[in-house]
């Protein structure tokens, strides 16, 4: 029997891949997409308000296997096997990184935090600005109304705030603003520190057939009314509806195949299960695995053509890894909220109101570092009393004590982007494969001094804010987390007009091979201080609608 | 990974610390809540509970401790809360936590021993809170003893852990999630944008 050949293979269901299949198919193509683990059913596989006492652990998972040696789990109790465990990575001597992978369908958008700022010129135009690596492919015009139709598409909570670093979009009404952001707001006011309502992909009024959020607080184990984006949620249904879609599930890719003109043929995956290889044949390949997954694939697709790994005629594969710097910059307690009752702070389960970006916006260069930073609020009355180890004592006193607390916690998160470095970057360990018999991926990456400036810039700030606020300040990160931790990572497979410096053109097309796209965040050239999530499905969509265009003209 | 609360990651610190992995990296999705459906499966207490994994005599004080870390006063404490039950749990599926705990509680039987003649369980509750307040409080600490501070702060972290997840001690907290609202839940008092000055609480 003669193997199906599709139109287009797409690697991944995420965010990238998601919107991508939903482009293409509505437009009519036949296609193949491969995602690396199982279905997710919301009923079963989300948290569904399950309390913790009805956990066997409590929600904490079985210790005996809820942790392994290698870093980059995030399974939980309530959603068992949806993070990858199998397929294993690298790391560089010097190197620490954790990542964290959804091998679910739909990706890591299942559980994220929904965070959904627009990038601006500031960002596109940043080496212009201040003279550091390159400007992006394209300017702000030509991005935003894509912008304005995934807003459309998915609905972000927010306001339009006419700030310089983050161009206003198209909202549905905000999140209200709970005790503890009115109290840190009037101490950001009085350091002009901006303080605003964060932009979220979570639907305060029902839109486009989703429900209203109903604020319950179990959104990153998955929602199971579909009240944030996601892309099984927002994008599949209706890819599946159009007939034109075939998702294979536990298909892990491995290599992207080629014809006799080094053109992409298909790719070659590992089924999960039966740990077989298989092929499918497509007329294009869209690879949307996630920044580093992505790479790792387009490095291990070596042939005739590619001997380095497809579309790496410029060495440029793998290079430029960027990450967001996280910490916990102050962590305290509102004294104003002491023994005030308990009050549903957190039962959004996001951070509701945002810092953005406020350093050198006037001047590029007025800080001691270049581009600038965003710091996320947490706080208030959570699931657990994570401050119990800031009170001395046990008994009596103690319990009144972790209960007169309550109210107060509060947390600032430092989000700042690293500087793009040769030194940051992804290859292909020699020595090593994963359980599938795939070359794993080895990560090269630290922490640059621009970054570092930051983080203290951020700590120093973020103590002004506590005692501006009124706030008790009880600690303050010495380190930032490890890198990966965000969950935020760019580059790899960077976009531009040189061929020999990007490996893909302005549309996410591979230089080197016209049927070649990537979908994901390994074509941004860095991370900008805004969350990925947002711009991937905003670049997702212009790519593939250029797929589409380029199967009309049958250049594809 | 904005919108990841800081409790995840303050659970992932108790696992990191649990796990003596100082170098586990990162967050996770375990989460804490006091639900509004379903039955409370894990809090069946039997009439006599064999532990999984401590002995009798180790059990016993587990069982103490935990008391004295979160008693019943006008609210339940740990022992209604399955608190002992639950540690005996988590420490039985634990490799690198069992000699922990069963180093910590044989140090305070040794000190309580050594100061008392007495094992821990059979000294009166003032011994015993003055002993606890050694390990507690910065201003007692007394020199050597190091590990028994470190247990404490083990068991105090596995009580916590075990009330406050438990049905009486989210109840305890009114933890306010896992419910329906028909809007985004915002502040009551906008007249007082600072909170300088609200109803102080009733007792």
């Amino acid at each position: 029997m003669p193997a199906k050949n599709y139109d287009v293979i797409v690697i991944g269901t995420g965010a990238g891949g998601g919107m991508a299949i939903k482009t293409l198919c509505d437009a009519g193509l036949k296609v193949c997409a491969l995602n690396s683990g199982r279905r997710l059913d919301p009923e079963k596989d989300f948290r569904n308000h399950r309390a913790t006492w009805e956990m066997k652990y409590r929600g904490f998972g079985d210790p005996k296997t809820r942790m392994k040696d290698t870093p980059g789990f995030l399974d939980s109790e309530y959603n068992p096997g949806a993070w990858e465990h199998d397929v294993g990575f690298t790391t560089a001597p010097g190197t620490k990184w954790m990542w964290p992978r959804c091998s679910a369908v739909g990706g890591k958008t299942n559980f994220w935090g929904r965070s959904s700022a627009r990038f601006g010129d500031i960002d596109f135009k940043c080496a212009t600005l201040d003279g550091y690596d390159s400007d992006w492919p394209m300017n702000y015009d030509e991005i935003a109304p894509y912008y304005t139709r995934v807003e459309k598409m998915i609905g972000v909570a927010s306001t339009i705030q006419n700030r310089p670093s983050n161009p206003d979009g198209v909202y549905l009404p905000p999140f209200n603003f709970r005790c503890l952001d009115w109290i840190l707001r009037k101490g950001c006011e009085k350091i002009a520190v901006p303080y605003l309502p964060d932009r979220l992909a979570q639907l305060t009024v029902a839109h486009e057939g989703h429900p209203a959020c109903h604020y319950c607080g179990d959104c990153t184990f998955g929602c199971e009314v579909g009240a944030f984006f996601s892309s099984p949620w927002f994008l599949l249904p209706s890819a599946e509806a159009s007939g034109n879609l075939e998702l294979r599930t536990n298909a892990i890719a491995k290599n992207i195949l080629v014809d006799e003109s080094g053109h992409a043929s298909g790719v070659a995956y590992i089924d999960r299960e039966s740990r077989q290889e298989y092929e499918v044949q497509g007329r294009a390949v869209v690879v949307a695995a996630s920044c580093i997954e992505s790479a790792r694939i387009m490095l291990n697709s070596k042939s005739r053509h590619w001997p380095t790994g497809i579309a790496n005629s410029g060495g440029q594969l793998g290079r430029n890894l960027c990450d967001h710097l996280y910490a916990d910059t102050a962590s305290g307690y509102l004294p104003q909220l002491l023994g005030q009752p308990s009050f549903p702070d957190n039962v959004g389960a996001n951070p509701i109101a945002w810092m953005p970006r406020w350093q050198n916006l006037k001047n590029p260069n007025e800080e001691k570092f270049v581009r600038g930073y965003s710091i996320y609020p947490d706080g208030g009355c959570s699931e657990f009393p994570s401050y119990h180890n800031r009170i001395q004592g046990f008994g009596s006193a103690y319990k009144q004590e972790i209960k007169r607390r309550y109210p107060t916690p509060i947390t600032l998160t430092v989000q700042a982007p690293t500087l793009p470095s040769k030194t940051n970057f992804v290859d292909i360990d020699p020595e090593s494969k994963d359980t599938f018999g795939i070359p794993m991926a080895r990560i090269h990456f630290e922490w640059g001094e621009n970054e570092l400036k930051m983080f203290e810039h951020a700590k120093q700030v973020s103590a002004e804010v506590f005692h501006s606020a009124g706030a008790v300040l009880e600690s303050s990160a010495e380190e930032p987390e490890m890198p990966g931790y965000s969950l935020h990572e760019t580059g790899t497979c960077r976009m531009g007009n040189d061929q020999k410096k990007f490996v893909t053109n302005r549309f996410g097309q591979t230089h080197d091979v016209p049927n070649l796209y990537v979908c994901d965040a390994s074509v941004f050239l860095n991370c900008t201080d805004k969350t990925t999530t947002l711009s991937i499905l905003a670049f997702s969509l212009r790519t593939s609608e250029y797929l589409v265009e380029q199967f009309r003209i049958g250049k594809n | 990974m904005a919108g990841q609360s800081i409790e995840r990651r303050e659970i992932l610190r108790i696992l990191a610390i649990a796990a003596g992995a100082a170098s586990f990296p990162g967050f996770s999705r375990w989460s804490f809540a006091c639900g509004h459906v379903g039955a409370a499966v894990n809090q069946i207490k039997p009439a006599t509970y064999q532990p999984l994994f401590f002995s009798a005599s180790e059990y016993a004080t587990v069982e103490v401790l935990a008391d004295l870390i979160i008693p019943a006063d006008d609210t339940p404490g740990a022992r209604e809360a399955g608190v002992s039950e639950f540690i005996d749990l988590m420490v039985s599926r634990d490799d690198a936590l069992q000699p922990r705990f069963r180093n910590g509680l044989s140090w305070l039987d040794v000190h309580s021993k050594a100061a008392t003649g007495d094992a821990f369980v059979k000294l009166s509750p003032s011994q015993r809170t003055s002993l606890l307040e050694s390990l507690a409080y910065k201003k007692k600490f007394r020199p050597g003893e190091e590990h028994g501070r470190e247990f404490f702060a083990l068991i105090r972290e596995y009580t916590v852990m075990g009330f406050y997840t438990s049905e009486v001690g989210l109840k305890e907290l009114d933890y306010p999630g896992l419910k329906f609202y028909a809007e985004s839940p915002a502040c009551p008092h906008k007249e007082d944008p600072e909170h300088r000055s609200l109803t102080p609480p009733k007792d």
